[in-house]
Formats: structure tokens, C-alpha cells, sequence
């Protein structure tokens, strides 16, 4: 019995050698360990021995057990680890090959740059208000100190729609004088100013965003544009503030190294009235095409609420003071991304959008 | 406006560089656009003179001069002109110079005979856009010299942005007012002498002025004897620097007096006016005047005219008739310098669409006070140049006397609104500079306030200040401040952040809102558009949205015409323009409003029309790709709402059928959560497609943002998640192709309450193996409880509950 025993050691410690698949090395283990396999047909024949013969025998079987399993075992790992090598080592993916699944989509230069202007005055405290884009005269001019026949309304051409067709048929506009009847689109985000103060007591401090419209189209204008206009209403509020605000604004949306310079200039819902100008963002000031070779880019128009503006509001300009500014979204974007034909903003051509 | 550096240098000492001339007028409100050298490139070119001129032996059309250029040795040029004579004078382009338009001057051999430098035509100097042979030049000018010198070219010209409301800006003696404060120089008036007749101008003409309200002050002088000619080169030199075209003298002094003094001035014969009478009065509707561009003008009572005794001769400040102005023959002639009310010139001027250098004066505002130099001077230089004798006199009706406006000025409001302290002393400097007068000081001139003595307060915190006339944009303080602020410069007010909040307000959950959407449908690969708000009534008729739509009254186009009810109306067309240009597949949205009128439009804070903001998607095509290639269908338009949806964690959404002119009916479905409509979704209507020209297979979705942003919850709340395994089962039945799928599912989740958690459609089929007019449906079916671990035979039983259910109540057959 023991000459079988070491038989069944010696092949299968052959087979197990030779075997290389997972199933050959499973098909071996029911060979030789298995309910029917050698090992129980050896220990099957057990029942003709002596008892201290079948003592020894016994414990020989279960050396001989214990020691298959073992080698099985180390047998198993033999062939997965030679199987993994073998998969390891098989024909590579084409990793060329794109990516599956939506390409993400992008954003609108015009939406993502007034996202961002007003996500930059949010941190200086500022909130966001909107208003109506189809509006009175009055809350688009009157109210911002432009009375009719004011040639500062040169300055803004602007579209009409019939007061009538829109159910606008007498004066209804806070203060209105028979002029506020006529329906416009507006021209600037201001109004918005006006609609924000009569709503709300000082202190302001708020960025206005939105559409306006001129009746305009060239090389240089379109028809429609985007403002974000600003407003900051408390006492004793100084143009040293205002030039602050935009000298932070600047080097926040700009960079570090911006610069900003205010010429004083004219509208008529502030006094004093400024320009802005940001040193130019491609030359740093030193002078090339985009900026005609000044160095400077006009961005911004600015200044200190004007008395009448604040009378119309319903404020008290001798309790208040306050500034407002005021720029034009597509410039900006124009500047920040390199886009030389404004008129492509509006084209939506999918090429145009995809880039951004 | 066009601002001449020669000419500004008359009136005050420019000791600084043109760069710096131009940084300083930028820096104080007038803004220098331009810089124009005219003479710069005409360097090479002299004043020369024709001693002699042959014929060219060699060519007929050609001629070979001898020329003096000065250098004492005559130069022989070959030139093509004949519009010359021996002893004229001419421009010499010498060799080696270069011309405006870029040819460079040599040595050159002209069919075999030798030519020294070239004879110019003012196209070839660059002075005109046309010429007919050689400029011929004044005989008086000096051989060799520069004829950039000769010309008067060698000057510089600046275009001045002049805002609206510095009119007083817009004068050589108004900007060097402003460069005088700006250089701490001193200012020089022009000096008028005039010398009268005996017989006085009142003794033949007679100014009536009728409407005071729109006529201030009308002021007139007569001139006999003049001569009627062109006018000496200096004058035509400086007119057009300017950018005025000569005329005659007569026109082009009273042009030149508009230049220097900004008031409009008008010269009338005098012969042509009837009665001698000047008659200012409102038009009387219908009243008819042909003006001097020859067009007949129908006038009505917002008009006002200036009549002889019998017919209108002049539409007051904008443009004269053409029946009184001077004629080569005139010699006798009354001059106008006259102050209107400016809105009602501005009115004039819009409605008969005729801008002049007048009326764009004149609307803005005039000096009135200016009106008796000013024609004085016209006067003067009149009888220079045009000869005659002035008559002794004006005759001035101002008839609507405005005193100077008086405007107080403290010291302690300069600090608080410019947020620097200026002192009193500077204040004082700069408005002194500027022409402001301190009332209590001397008299000023033109106004009847009366002298008293200057106190001690010149350094304390209140003065007030007489505004001279010519600056109408100055009335309140804060003017004051600002001629302060501007002239002392921006750059002397230091920046300071503005002070500390009072409170912080948490952000307005819109704009969460719109960022959640754009990265949701962003993350489904829609690009982002913007369009403008207004589009061609065609579009939204594609769409049966034309009704009620906002119309323009003076739109640029028809295809900008009325704003849009639809953001589809852009979209649509966005998607078709995108297909023309070759993409296989596009994906676009927008963000932006749609226009209606609504009840109570303006009313109060109301707005004027409804404007709703919108989120609008369109999406056709597919692109093409190696995992498989599909074109958007409905379930992408869907997705696309779905993530949107998901973003704003909106749930208990419906997708119910919809009939739309929008939509396909057969794939279309409104989005609702309860009884509120969010939305729509579904496939172009094929008529829409074929308006607009657009392809078959676009897909569309609208959400109202406003909807969006009640249902939305922004800070979703967290539910705790069950401790217990769940199972799965799936389920396969086959119902009726009409049946939808939600129909199914709401009894599965009915009749497995509590134990299903989720059923998901994992497969539809239709086809053979089903039956005609059936379909599959397959779900997967999630139970799980929050208490327990669930036992097989709970789950057996509700399963088969299930199915039992679902054939019952849906006809529905279980598959095998
Ligand atoms: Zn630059």
C-alpha cells in the first residue's frame, strides 16, 4: 500500500508538473483527491489491513493528502500566474482610439465673461439686480437726467416700439410727464439704477447686467449688446471709492499688473463723468495696433450719481451720494479671448462656440 | 471738431509738445482722437517758378521746362501739364523727395532727354481727390520755399472729441480758453477795431422779434460796398484745415467767426430782404421755405423762422433759404448773430433730418453774452477782406435777457465727493482760470450784477460764482466740482476701496440656478448661443407665434423687426445655418428671454411687456464616431431636459403628450410637476422645418426659468439610506403599443408599495415576437425595506402580486 501511496505521489507530482491550465490543474485535483479519485481508491482498499497497519497507513494518506493539496495549490498559482503573464503579454488596445460618450459643450464667450464680471464685483460685495429690456422713456432717459430734445440722446440711437400695441397708452412711469409714454428698448442697462433705488432704500450696491439695444450695425456695433452696469448708493460715498472699485475690478478681471486712468468725460446721469481706460492687455501699456498704439483701452464709462438722478430715484442727494459705472460686455470678452470681429458673437456659427 | 494748431497759437502760447498738447486736453475732458500733420509728407517739395518751356522734341504731349527752384541754377523737368503759362509758380517735387502717394522722386530720362525732379498737381501732393494739370500757386510765394510752408500746411490738426454738453468747446477761442488754465498761460482775445459811418444800421433795417421764448437775442449789423470774391489763401488754408469748404468771403468769414468764436453767424443781402425787416417768428403750419441744399421744406409751428417783412429767408439756426443768401452780385448785407433756445433748433433740425455746423451749435447751446464781439468781429474781418463800409451801430434786440447763473461752490463738499480736499486757494485758481467770476468781485462783463467789494473769503468754505454763458453745462455744484476735479486732473484723486458692508446678502438663488442648468446641459454637450432678442416676423410665423409679438417702429431690418415670443424662432435657424455649413451633428442653448405685452404694461414698477426667461434647446444630427453613430432623437431632447431637471433636484416631473404648431404631434410631450407646466419637448413640426428652411430631425426643448427656480431645491435634504440588501427582479410584459410606459409603472409602484423601491425600463420591443399593435416592456425592479432584510418569499409573493395586478388592470399578458 505504501509502494501505492508513493506512486501516487510521484505522478502526480509529474502530472501537476505538466499541467498548465486552470482546468487541467481542477481535473488532476478530482483525480487524485476526489470522492472517486486515486487517493480514496487507495484508502478504499484500507478495509483488508491490520488495524496498526491501517494506523499507519492512515497517517501516511493524510501526509500524502495534506501535501497534493499543497501542491495543487501552489500548482493553481503556477497556472493563473502563467495565464496572467500570458494576458499581461497579449495584443495591446488601440489607446489611439477616442474616448467614448457627450462631448462637453461649451459656453457663449458673451455669457461666460458677464458671468464672470459679476461674480468679480460679488466679491467686493455687490449683487446682482436685472430689470426689464423693453422699458419707458422715463426710467431709460428722464429719470437719468436726459430730457427730451437733450442732444445727449445723439449719443444713444435708439429703437421705439408703439406704446400702444404693448397697452402702454398714458403716462405711468413715477413722475411721468406724457414723454414717459414712449416705449423704448433700452439703450443702456442703466434704468435699471432707477428701477433698483425706487424699490429699495440706500444703502445700494448692486451690478446690473442684461441686453440693450442701439440702432446701430457696422465693422464695430451691433444692433445688440450687453452691459454690466454698477451702482453704489450710501453716505458719504467719494469718487476716491469709485476709482478704487474700478482700479480693483481691473487687476481682478485684467490682471495684477493692470493699470486703469480716468479721463474726465460727459453722461449725463453722473458729475463728474469719467472714462476709464485699462492699460492695453497686449502690449502692457507700451503701445501696439489693438490699442492704436496709446497703450490705453477704453473700457469703462463712470462717475458720481447725478443730484437729479437721485431726485427721480426718490432719494435725497444731500443725505446720499454715490457712483455708477458701466461697461460693455462684448469688448470685454473681445479683448480677453482675442475675437476681432464683434459681429461673429451673434453669428453663432457652431465653430465659433465650439472654441471657448 | 477740428481744432488747428497755428490758429489755437493766436489766442494762447503753446509752449509744450503736440503729444503733450494731446495728453493734456485728453486727461481734461476733450478728447484728442486725432492727430493729422498734413504737411509732413510733402517734405522735398518747394515753391518753384517756369522760366521757360519747349515743346519735346521726342513726344507731343510732353513738354521740357527750365525751372527756378531757388537754388540759383534752373533745372530742367519734363513735364505733361498745360495748364500753364511761362512765369507761373508751381510745386517742384526735387529728386530725391517722396510724394504722399509713395512715388519717389529721381533722376529720370524721359524719351531722351534728362528730367530733374518732377511738377506736381495738388492730387499728386495728396491735397485733393482730384486735378485737372498743375497746382498753380499764389504768384507772391517765395521760390524754394517748403511747400508745406507756402500752403499753410505746416500745421497740426487735431480732431477733437467734443461731448455734448461742452459746446463752448467747440471754438478755437473756447479750447484755448481751456489750454490757457491747462498751461497757466494767459488767454489773448482777437482785439476788434471797427470803423463806422455816420449813418446809423438802425436807420435801415429793424429787428422784430416775435417768439422771445425760442429767440433770445438777435443782433444785426449792415455793411455797404462790399465785394463779393474768394477769399484770401489763408482764409481758404485755415477753412479747410478745418474741414470747411470755401465758398466766398462773405460765407467763409462768417464760417471762420463760427470757428473762432462758436457762435453761427449768418450774412444776408441785405437788397433781398424785404423792408429792410427781420422778423422772428414760429412758422405757420404749411408754410413752405426752400433751403440753401435747394429741397422745399414744409414747416410747421415747432419751427422757427426768420422772415423779412413779407416771406421766411432763413430756418432759424439750422439752414438758410436760398432766396436771401448773398449772390456774386451783392453789396450790401446784414449780418446775424443770433441766440436761440436750443431745443427748439434741435427739434427743427431732427425733424427735417438737416444737421448743420449751426444747429449742431445751436442745439447744444450758445454763448449769449458773446453775441456783440462776435459780430463785431465779423464785422471787422468783413471789411478786410470783402471791402465796404460798416454802418454805424448794432442793431441788438435781446428780447429774452438771461442773467449768468450763480452757482455756490463749499470747499468741504470738494472733500466729500471727490474724496480728496482741495483747498479754497486752488478752487479759486482753477474757476478764475476758467472764466467763473466770484460774485462781489468786478463787474462782469454782459451782466448787470452789481460791483461790490471782494471780502476776505476767498479762503473760505462757501464762495459762489457768476458762470460765464458760454459754459451752459455748468448749474449746480457739482459742476463747479467737477471743472475743479478734471483740471487739477483724475489722476490727483487717490483710490480707496469703498468702506465695509453692512451686511452681506446671501446670492440670489437665480444665479445658482442658471450656473446648475448651463453645466447640466453642458455636461449633455450643448453649446451655448446668443441671439438677439429680435427676429423677422417670418420666423415666429413658422412657429404661429407671430401673434401679439412686439413689433419695432424703426427697426434696421425686416429680419430684426419684432422680438421674439420663441427662443425657437433663433434656434431653428442657429441649427440650419450650422447643417448649411457642413456639421453632422449641433447642439445648441440659450439663456435668454421671450417678449409679450401683458395687462397693466408700465404701470407702477410693472413692467412694460411680459419678458420671460427662458432655457431653450436645440439639437440635430450626431456626430460620428467609432462606438456607433446615432442621430439625436427624442429621448435626447428629453435627456437634455432631464438633466436639466436633475441639476435643480425637481422631481415628481411628468412628460405628458402635447399638440403644438411646435412640435411633431407624434413626438412632442409637455413637462409638468402637479398642474405646473416647466416646460415642452419634442421634434420639430415638419411645417416649421420646411419654413425655415431647416432640416428633418431637429429636436427642441423650453423651460421657463421662473418655473424652474419654484420647483427647484437648490440645498437638496439628505434621507438616510437603508441598512438592508436589496432585490432584484425583473419584469417583462406585453401590453398595447398605445400604452405608455409611465402607465405601466405607476401600477407597479402602486401595487408594490412598500417594498418596490424603483422600477426602470430596461428594454421596449416591438415586432414580430410580440403580435401586431404590441409591444414589451421590460423593468427592473428594485425591492428593498428600510426595517429589514427582505426574505425570498416576501419578494416571491409580491412579485407575482404584481404581475397579477398588471395583467389585470392593463390587459397586459406576462412574458414567458
Ligand atoms: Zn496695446
Amino acid at each position: 500500500m505504501n509502494d501505492r501511496l508513493a506512486a501516487l505521489a510521484s505522478s502526480a507530482q509529474s502530472e501537476l508538473e505538466k499541467a498548465v491550465t486552470l482546468d487541467a490543474v481542477e481535473a488532476l485535483r478530482v483525480k487524485f483527491l476526489g470522492k472517486k479519485g486515486e487517493l480514496a481508491a487507495i484508502l478504499g482498499g484500507m478495509g483488508k489491513l491490520a488495524p496498526e497497519e491501517r494506523k499507519a497507513l492512515g497517517a501516511a494518506a493524510n501526509t500524502l493528502k495534506t501535501e497534493l493539496e499543497t501542491k495543487i495549490t501552489a500548482a493553481l498559482t503556477r497556472v493563473q500566474d502563467q495565464a496572467l503573464e500570458a494576458e499581461l503579454k497579449g495584443p495591446r488596445l488601440d489607446v489611439t482610439l477616442p474616448g467614448r460618450g457627450v462631448k462637453p459643450g461649451h459656453r457663449h464667450p458673451v455669457s461666460q465673461t458677464l458671468e464672470d464680471i459679476c461674480s468679480t464685483f460679488a466679491r467686493l460685495g455687490f449683487v446682482i439686480e436685472q430689470g426689464p429690456e423693453i422699458e419707458l422713456d422715463w426710467y431709460n432717459f428722464e429719470a437719468l437726467n436726459v430730457p427730451a430734445d437733450h442732444p445727449a440722446r445723439d449719443m444713444q440711437d435708439t429703437f421705439y416700439v408703439d406704446g400702444k400695441q404693448v397697452g402702454v397708452t398714458k403716462p405711468k412711469a413715477p413722475g411721468g410727464d406724457g414723454v414717459g409714454e414712449q416705449v423704448v428698448l433700452r439703450t443702456h442697462t442703466s434704468p435699471v439704477q432707477i428701477r433698483t433705488m425706487l424699490a429699495q432704500k440706500p444703502p445700494v450696491r448692486a451690478v446690473m447686467p442684461g441686453r440693450v439695444y442701439r440702432k446701430d450695425s457696422d465693422q464695430t456695433h451691433t444692433p445688440m449688446f450687453h452691459q454690466v452696469e454698477g451702482l453704489l448708493v450710501d453716505e458719504k460715498v467719494t469718487f476716491a471709492e469709485l476709482k478704487g472699485t474700478l482700479d480693483a475690478f481691473a487687476r481682478a478681471f485684467f490682471g495684477a499688473k493692470s493699470k486703469t486712468r480716468f479721463r474726465p468725460s460727459f453722461f449725463p446721469f453722473t458729475e463728474p463723468s469719467a472714462e476709464v481706460d485699462v492699460s492695453c492687455v497686449f502690449c502692457a501699456g507700451k503701445g501696439c495696433r489693438v490699442c492704436k498704439q496709446t497703450g490705453w483701452l477704453e473700457v469703462l464709462g463712470s462717475g458720481m450719481v447725478h443730484p437729479n438722478v437721485f431726485r427721480h430715484a426718490g432719494y435725497d442727494p444731500s443725505k446720499v451720494t454715490g457712483f455708477a459705472f458701466g461697461m460693455g460686455v462684448e469688448r470685454l470678452a473681445m479683448l480677453r479671448y482675442g475675437i476681432d470681429d464683434l459681429r461673429t458673437m451673434f453669428e453663432n456659427d457652431y465653430r465659433f462656440v465650439a472654441q471657448f | 471738431m477740428k481744432l488747428s494748431l497755428k490758429w489755437l497759437n493766436e489766442y494762447v502760447k503753446v509752449d509744450v509738445s503736440v503729444d503733450e498738447l494731446a495728453r493734456k486736453l485728453t486727461m481734461a475732458g476733450l478728447e484728442i482722437e486725432g492727430i493729422a500733420k498734413p504737411g509732413e509728407g510733402l517734405k522735398g517739395v518747394v515753391v518753384a517758378q517756369i522760366l521757360a518751356s519747349e515743346k519735346h522734341p521726342n513726344a507731343d504731349k510732353l513738354s521740357v521746362t527750365k525751372i527756378d527752384d531757388g537754388s540759383g541754377t534752373p533745372l530742367q523737368v519734363v513735364c505733361g501739364a498745360k495748364n500753364y503759362k511761362v512765369g507761373d509758380k508751381i510745386p517742384l517735387a526735387t529728386v530725391g523727395s517722396e510724394l504722399p502717394g509713395g512715388m519717389k522722386i529721381g533722376k529720370a530720362r524721359m524719351r531722351d532727354v534728362d528730367s530733374f525732379g518732377m511738377l506736381c498737381s495738388s492730387k499728386e501732393l495728396g491735397l485733393t481727390e482730384e486735378s485737372s494739370g498743375l497746382l498753380i500757386l499764389d504768384p507772391s510765394l517765395k521760390v524754394g520755399t517748403p511747400i508745406a510752408q507756402a500752403l499753410g500746411l505746416d500745421d497740426v490738426i487735431f480732431e477733437v472729441n467734443v461731448t455734448p454738453n461742452r459746446s463752448d468747446a467747440l471754438s478755437h477761442l473756447g479750447i484755448a480758453r481751456e489750454v490757457a488754465t491747462l498751461l497757466g498761460a494767459d488767454l489773448k482775445k482777437p482785439s476788434t477795431k471797427l470803423s463806422e459811418s455816420s449813418t446809423a444800421a438802425s436807420s435801415k433795417i429793424e429787428i422784430k422779434i416775435e417768439d422771445a421764448e425760442r429767440c433770445w437775442r438777435y443782433a444785426a449789423r449792415v455793411i455797404e460796398g462790399v465785394t463779393v470774391k474768394a477769399s484770401p489763401a489763408w482764409m481758404q488754408q485755415r477753412l479747410g484745415a478745418c474741414g470747411v469748404r470755401p465758398i466766398n468771403n462773405l460765407v467763409d468769414v462768417g464760417n471762420y467767426v463760427m470757428l473762432e468764436y462758436g457762435q453761427p453767424v449768418h450774412v444776408f443781402d441785405l437788397d433781398r430782404v424785404g423792408g429792410g425787416k427781420i422778423v422772428v417768428r414760429t412758422a405757420k403750419g404749411g408754410e413752405k421755405l426752400k433751403t440753401l441744399d435747394e429741397k422745399d421744406r414744409v414747416l410747421d409751428a415747432q419751427d422757427l423762422l426768420i422772415c423779412d417783412e413779407k416771406v421766411p429767408m432763413v430756418l432759424a439756426g439750422v439752414m438758410g433759404g436760398i432766396d436771401s443768401g448773398v449772390t456774386e452780385k451783392t453789396t450790401r448785407i446784414l449780418l446775424e448773430a443770433a441766440t436761440f433756445q436750443p431745443a427748439t433748433i434741435r427739434r427743427s433740425s431732427k425733424r427735417h433730418a438737416l444737421h448743420s455746423e449751426s444747429s449742431h451749435r445751436f442745439e447744444r447751446g450758445t454763448d449769449v453774452s458773446v453775441i456783440p464781439e462776435a459780430i463785431d468781429r465779423l464785422a471787422a474781418l468783413i471789411v478786410e477782406i470783402a471791402g465796404g463800409t460798416v454802418l454805424q451801430g448794432r442793431v441788438d434786440n435781446y428780447a429774452n435777457k438771461k442773467e449768468p447763473r450763480q452757482v455756490t461752490l463749499r470747499t468741504s463738499r470738494v472733500g466729500e465727493l471727490l474724496g480728496v480736499e482741495v483747498p479754497a486757494q486752488e478752487c479759486e485758481r482753477i474757476l478764475s482760470s476758467l472764466g467763473f467770476v466770484r460774485a462781489g468781485d468786478a463787474p462782469y462783463a454782459g451782466s448787470s450784477i452789481s460791483s461790490g467789494l471782494r471780502t476776505a473769503a476767498s479762503a473760505s468754505s462757501t464762495s459762489t460764482w457768476i458762470v460765464p454763458q458760454a459754459r451752459v453745462d455748468v448749474s449746480i455744484e457739482e459742476d463747479l466740482i467737477e471743472e475743479i476735479a478734471r483740471i487739477r486732473g483724475f489722476d490727483a484723486i487717490p483710490p480707496a476701496l469703498p468702506r465695509g458692508l453692512s451686511a452681506l446678502e446671501p446670492e440670489r438663488p437665480q444665479l445658482a440656478l442658471e450656473r446648475r442648468m448651463r453645466s447640466a446641459l453642458a455636461g449633455q454637450g450643448f453649446d451655448e448661443v446668443v441671439n438677439y432678442s429680435f427676429v423677422a416676423p417670418a420666423d415666429l410665423a413658422a412657429f404661429q407665434a407671430e401673434q401679439g409679438a412686439i413689433a419695432i417702429s424703426n427697426p434696421l431690418s425686416v429680419e430684426q423687426s419684432v422680438m421674439r415670443t420663441t427662443l425657437f424662432a433663433s434656434l431653428v435657424p442657429n441649427i440650419a445655418r450650422s447643417v448649411r455649413h457642413q456639421a453632422t451633428g449641433v447642439r445648441f442653448y440659450e439663456l435668454g428671454r421671450s417678449y409679450r405685452p401683458h395687462a397693466g404694461g408700465g404701470e407702477g414698477s410693472k413692467p412694460v411687456a411680459q419678458e420671460t426667461l427662458e432655457l431653450a434647446g436645440a439639437l440635430y444630427g450626431g456626430s460620428r464616431s467609432w462606438t456607433g453613430s446615432k442621430d439625436a432623437d427624442f429621448y435626447d431632447a428629453r435627456a437634455a431636459v432631464e438633466s436639466v431637471l436633475s441639476a435643480l433636484h425637481i422631481e415628481g416631473v411628468t412628460f405628458e403628450v402635447l399638440d403644438s404648431p411646435w412640435y411633431h404631434p407624434r413626438a412632442s410631450a409637455v413637462v409638468k410637476r402637479g398642474d405646473v407646466l416647466l416646460g415642452t419637448v419634442g421634434e420639430l413640426h415638419p411645417r416649421a422645418m420646411k419654413r425655415l428652411d431647416a432640416p428633418a430631425g431637429v429636436y427642441l426643448f423650453q423651460l421657463d426659468v421662473a418655473k424652474l427656480l419654484e420647483s427647484a431645491a437648490l440645498v437638496p435634504q439628505a434621507a438616510p439610506l437603508s441598512k438592508f440588501p436589496s432585490v432584484n427582479r425583473d419584469l417583462a410584459v406585453v401590453v398595447p403599443v398605445a400604452l405608455s410606459a409611465d402607465q405601466v409603472r405607476s401600477v407597479i409602484l402602486e401595487v408594490g408599495k412598500p417594498l418596490v423601491d424603483d422600477a426602470i425600463v430596461f428594454d421596449v420591443y416591438e415586432g414580430k415576437q410580440v403580435g401586431e399593435g404590441k409591444k414589451n416592456l421590460a423593468f427592473a425592479l428594485r425591492y428593498r425595506s428600510a426595517e429589514r432584510t427582505l426574505t425570498d418569499t416576501e419578494v416571491t409573493e409580491a412579485h407575482t402580486r404584481i404581475v397579477a395586478e398588471v395583467s389585470k388592470r392593463l390587459g397586459a399578458a406576462l412574458r414567458a
